[in-house]
């Protein structure tokens, strides 16, 4: 069957739709429903994919490319210096034993040396993918083991641009006959050269070119243009490098560490995210769709006792990895489960490999087909870790864990940072409270950033970045935008995707505030009552009122105001308004009248709270 | 109800463990006076309505220069009536009063021949005698001296005598 591109890309995005719901209904990963539904439409089962299918797979590899632009842009330099120790000690030690043990097996069982420490090279990585989404459906993120699995990834995603810098070198040795295709390729005296020189391309062009270039676009505030600049920003470094004689993914990887630190990193995430996504899921489904049955039959043994080999071997290594690093023992059977698949960057380095001529076409469906295998029992091994292993370990543990867990420190977003927003932030960085800022003023956040402030660009307004600015796992959401509408628009977002959050929220008015109230927020803070309030009690003192009474009375005026406004906000719903707010505003006249100082029990009344 | 004042509380390593006791009694209201009053604004009519409903005003607090913290000074100023003294059903009837003072000083300090020529007793002859007049009997005054260098064994044995002492009938 001969389909055209785009038929295949609708069958490929049919069967992720279809059987992703399936089978997260099962309580599985979301990945598992992407290569099952691959399978399914694959030529081995419905034969619904045609010829196309190893065309959209290289396609969709770029979605690869994305999430190490994303993973760049994760590492910020002073979070990767504060879990340095993990990353190098975890990660490091993973690498490194599980390379050495998978070459000397492989060795050992009579591979060709090369190609055994491409398998193995291959084979040491874990899938990004699979394990971030993992933990972050199953919401254990800010556990020991999520740590502890994100430092390891995170040195395995660092480890693939050397890995891909090797893999040439190792090529040309062996083989002389093929130096010609090769030098082509990376010509090997300039190579080193030419990443030296890459890397100074890329900094110097995130630093002086990238970052103007995005203020400039974000002035001109058109959405659709920050949507393309962005893309344009990835797909054009990838092939810069491509240009250069290095991997995409290398530019990808440096341009997203590149702009960590930058004001625009919460709003590239959330413009590259969704593609990334979409791109990802295509390519788990090709995945999927591109498992050879036809090798795994020719030598189901092989594929089967290699499969085993390499799952035995790294869980074995990540979980004495854990014992050493003093991870609890259920929080070390999660990681050791968790990371023991073999990663998608394998496809990416087993196909390279092929190309450089270093692995036979079998050998790269067989290698192809293990990776595709482990990747697909990972969910089935963490079931397995759940519901057997789990509830033997937690028991005994639960109760030194609570003593010991460490006090997270509150994650505060602040949305908006103009004269309000800021005043707000100043006052809480002064007590060493430190909040993740959201501003669409690409002018006033280049001026904070000069000033030392942690604001980053992007408008709050637009799903996504909230999602990305930290709002899953943050505690609490500080609303200081300008416009009450777009305060309100933010909050009613929030309230639906993030309960968990507790809301500030600035309010122009009573009218605002009757809005807020009516959403369920309790916080609310109209700027026209807290100044108005000072400055009146100061007019009183000029007109010669004891301090100390003024002060008592404005006091009591914002605390029987508040009351009254929230007592209105509930009947602003009913007809009566007008009437009702003139009785409460004589109500108020009269409660202001009565100092609280005045002792008369006669006036216990129904308005004793303040 | 247990009337709780600190201004400092978060450097009290004492008071930390100390206030822990009365987590675990049933019928108490703690009433941490800095908390809730952080702007020194009492209302006063609030205060005066459910102090009622209590039957043991319990006062929990640190020496501050000689004195009771400033704000429950002021608790006592906005919310205790001098004509209620004169009167029969006052909100102040048929309580009765715990102190619990705890204080950085020694104890030989604070004697008539010590550094401070005063006893805390006399200190606090302000509160005491504001209960007196509205009829408040105090059945028992704590003083925990050396409140800076306690250690578990101290903690256990004073919460003990504090909770033997909320159990008084």
């Amino acid at each position: 069957m001969e389909n055209s591109l785009a038929m295949t890309a609708l069958i490929f995005l049919g069967a992720a739709i279809i059987m992703v719901p399936l089978v997260r209904k099962l309580g599985l990963s979301s990945v598992i429903g992407f290569i099952l539904g691959g399978i399914i439409i694959g030529p081995f089962v419905l034969k619904l994919t045609g010829k196309n299918s190893d065309d959209i797979m290289h396609t969709t590899e770029f979605g690869v490319i994305m999430l190490l632009f994303l993973v760049g842009l994760e590492i910020e330099p002073k979070k990767f210096w504060l879990i340095r120790k993990k990353i190098l000690g975890l990660g490091l030690s993973q690498m490194l034993l599980t390379i050495i043990a998978l070459f000397l097996i492989f060795y050992a069982l009579q591979w060709r040396p090369d190609q055994a420490l491409v398998a193995a090279l291959c084979f040491a990585l874990s899938s990004t993918a699979i394990v971030l989404q993992t933990l972050k459906e199953k919401d254990i993120f800010r556990t020991d083991a999520g740590e502890a699995s994100f430092s390891i990834l995170l040195f395995q995603d660092i480890s693939v641009i050397p890995i891909l810098a090797l893999l040439p070198i190792l090529a040309s040795r062996p083989q002389n006959h093929e130096e010609q295709i090769l030098l082509q390729y990376l010509p090997d005296w300039l190579q080193p050269f030419s990443i030296i020189l890459g890397v100074a391309l890329l900094i110097f062009l995130g630093r002086y070119i990238i970052v103007p270039f995005l203020r400039y676009v974000s002035r001109s505030g058109m959405n659709e243009l920050l949507t393309a600049s962005s893309l344009f920003l990835v797909i054009g470094v990838s092939e810069l490098m491509v240009v250069a004689g290095l991997s995409p993914a290398l530019g990808a990887f440096i341009a997203g560490v590149m702009l960590a630190t930058s004001e625009f990193r919460h709003e590239l995430e959330s413009q590259i995210d969704p593609f990334k996504g979409l791109l990802l899921a295509v390519f788990f489904v090709s995945v999927g769709a591109t498992i050879n049955f036809y090798v795994i039959m020719e030598d189901p043994m092989f594929i089967l006792t290699t499969t085993l080999i390499v799952l035995i071997t790294k869980f074995c290594i990540l979980f004495g990895i854990g014992k050493f690093f003093k991870l609890k023992i259920d929080q070390n059977f999660m990681v050791a489960f968790a990371l023991s698949q073999i990663g998608e960057f394998a496809f990416v380095l087993v196909n390279y490999s092929t190309d450089l001529y270093l692995l036979d076409p079998k050998l790269n469906a067989q290698m192809m087909a293990i990776t595709a295998i482990t990747m697909c029992i990972t969910p089935i091994l963490l079931i397995i870790n759940e519901k057997f292993i789990e509830p033997k370990m937690v028991k005994p543990q639960n109760q030194e864990e609570k003593i010991d867990e460490p006090i997270e420190i509150q994650k505060i977003i602040i949305v908006g940072f103009g004269h309000f927003g800021s005043t707000v932030g100043r006052l809480l960085r002064a007590n060493g409270v430190e909040a993740t800022i959201l501003d669409y003023d690409s002018e006033r956040v280049n001026l904070l950033r000069s000033h030392g402030f942690k604001v980053y660009y992007g408008d709050a307004a637009k799903p996504g970045i909230l999602r990305s600015a930290g709002a899953e796992n943050a505690d609490l959401l500080i609303l200081c935008l300008d416009s009450p509408e777009k305060n309100k628009f933010v909050l009613q977002y929030a309230r639906e995707k993030f309960p968990q959050l507790k809301i500030f929220v600035r309010a122009k008015n009573r009218l605002d505030a009757y809005d807020f109230y009516n959403n369920g927020v309790e916080n609310i803070y109209r700027e026209t009552l807290g100044t108005a309030v000072n400055m009146a009690v100061d007019v009183l003192k000029a007109t010669g009122m004891r301090g100390y009474a003024a002060r008592r009375m404005g006091k009591r005026f914002t605390l029987i105001d508040k009351a009254m406004t929230k007592k209105l906000a509930k009947e602003q719903t009913s007809d009566k308004v007008t009437f009702t707010m003139k009785d409460y505003l004589e109500k108020e006249a009269k409660l202001l009248a009565e100092d609280s100082h005045s002792f008369d029990e006669s006036q216990w009344n129904d308005n004793d709270e303040f | 109800m247990v009337i709780f004042a600190h201004p400092y509380f978060e450097y009290s390593s004492a008071n930390v463990e100390l206030i822990k006791v009365y987590k675990d009694v049933e019928q108490i209201q703690f009433k941490d006076l800095y908390e809730e009053y952080s702007d020194f604004h009492i209302p006063t009519f609030r205060e005066r309505k459910r102090i009622r409903d209590y039957e043991r005003l319990v006062f929990h607090f640190p020496l501050i220069w000689f004195a009771m913290p400033p704000l429950l000074k002021l608790w006592i100023d906005e919310v205790f009536d001098m004509t209620w003294s004169s009167e029969v059903n006052h909100p102040l009837q048929n309580k009765d009063a715990v102190i619990i003072v705890t204080i950085g000083g020694k104890e030989e300090n604070y004697t008539q021949k010590g550094l401070y020529e005063t006893s805390i007793l006399d200190l606090l002859k302000a509160l005491t005698l504001s209960l007196k007049v509205n009829n408040v009997e105090v059945v028992k005054f704590i003083t925990i001296f050396n409140a800076d260098d306690l250690d578990q064994n101290h903690f256990d044995e004073i919460s003990k005598k504090i909770k033997n002492t909320l159990e008084i009938p």
